[in-house]
């Protein structure tokens, strides 16, 4: 891989990194969800910057998976569209997370005091 | 809404309970001789078993989630209960019986004297070591316990009881924020927003019925969520501190 390409890589990392942090901040992306994308970009930026790493990751993907590299590009672009379509289902289950809690809420009950009834009827 | 007709109190104990029906009856009647001035509320977070059903005539106040949220979000489900109901203080503890509710006076006095906005029952402050802890959590225990000291500038030694006493002052900052358990990540936000959190040496039975809310996936997931929530609690709250000044 050229420089120029392992720079490219490691920027849209980074702005991957930034974008799911940024979400994750702002309630928008589940930490569940948030931490697989954050270890799997740290990851990949790792392998991008350490040319050992980098020569080993290549020579093993291109024996067993043999593809042209600009299959790299529909890869980061599906990686950009998880950590929407996540958003997205995270936007939806604090939604129902809060009705969950405001139904609990409203509905609270006092449970009847077994106890000090059977003390008054004594 | 206005909750508070039902409030007999100025403190509020709060349960969190999923799948408890072996514990949270004695838990709750134990709270209630110990603490007979104090309101109980028991969030039944979704549970599948008879949770809800064992508390029948127990007079406590039951609060159902309709599936299960997760232990922080039944916590805030109380802090919204609380700060609705004006409740001055609200006091956690969990529904397994590994906390002795007798033990929560003595922290409740050392609350009152005023100089926390939040104070833990630490199994660890008094002796400030992990002597008999299984080797893996006592690893996890050192390191979210020097977290908390390097980004909140005082090392909280027991980050996960669920053993708390918390102020009102907090409540809107707990509603507000998305931690994850109440563990170093909401300790550190609420820090770093200025809050003074302190602890105080309580004893801990171990759990003798039902499972730890831990699996053995999230002995891995934990630390990285844990971690990655302080990191963004700090920055969240500089940002809240920058835009109130």
């Amino acid at each position: 891989m050229t420089a120029g390409g392992v720079l490219l890589g490691a920027a849209i990392g980074l702005v991957l990194l930034l974008w799911v942090a940024n979400l994750i901040r702002h309630d928008r992306l589940y930490i569940g969800y948030g931490v697989i994308f954050v270890v799997g970009t740290l990851a990949a930026i790792v392998v991008l910057i350490v040319p050992s790493l980098l020569d080993a990751v290549t020579r093993g993907s291109i024996a067993l998976l043999p593809v042209a590299s600009l299959s790299i590009v529909p890869l980061a672009l599906f990686t950009f569209l998880m950590v929407y379509v996540f958003a997205q289902i995270t936007i939806l289950s604090n939604r129902v997370t809060r009705l969950t809690q405001e139904l609990a809420i409203r509905n609270t009950r006092q449970e009847p005091d077994a106890g000090a009834r059977a003390a008054d009827e004594r | 809404m206005d909750i508070q007709p039902t409030r007999r109190s100025q403190s509020l104990v709060a349960i969190p309970a999923y799948n408890e029906a072996a514990t949270i009856r004695t838990v709750v009647d134990r709270v209630r001789t110990d603490l007979p001035e104090c309101d109980v509320l028991v969030v039944n977070d979704g549970s599948r078993d008879r949770t809800a059903a064992v508390l029948s005539g127990s007079g406590v106040l039951l609060a159902n989630h309709l599936c299960n949220l997760g232990y922080g979000r039944a916590i805030q489900t109380a802090v919204l209960y609380a700060t609705r109901g004006e409740y001055q203080q609200l006091i956690t503890l969990d529904a397994d019986g590994q906390h002795d509710p007798a033990q929560i006076r003595p922290l409740l006095a050392e609350f009152d004297r005023g100089e926390w906005d939040i104070l833990i029952g630490s199994r660890y402050v008094a002796r400030k070591r992990y002597d008999g802890v299984p080797v893996g959590r006592r690893l996890g225990m050192q390191l979210f316990s020097q977290l908390v000291g390097l980004t909140a500038g005082r090392r909280i030694y027991d980050t996960t009881s669920g053993l708390k006493v918390i102020g009102r002052r907090t409540f809107a900052a707990l509603a507000d924020w998305h931690f994850i358990d109440f563990h170093a990540e909401a300790l550190v936000y609420l820090m770093r927003l200025g809050f003074r959190i302190g602890e105080f040496p309580i004893t801990m039975d171990e759990r003798r019925h039902g499972r730890s809310m831990y699996s053995a996936l999230s002995h891995v997931k934990y630390p990285l969520k844990t971690v990655l929530m302080l990191v963004l609690g700090v920055v969240q709250a500089s940002v809240t501190r920058r835009r109130a000044s």
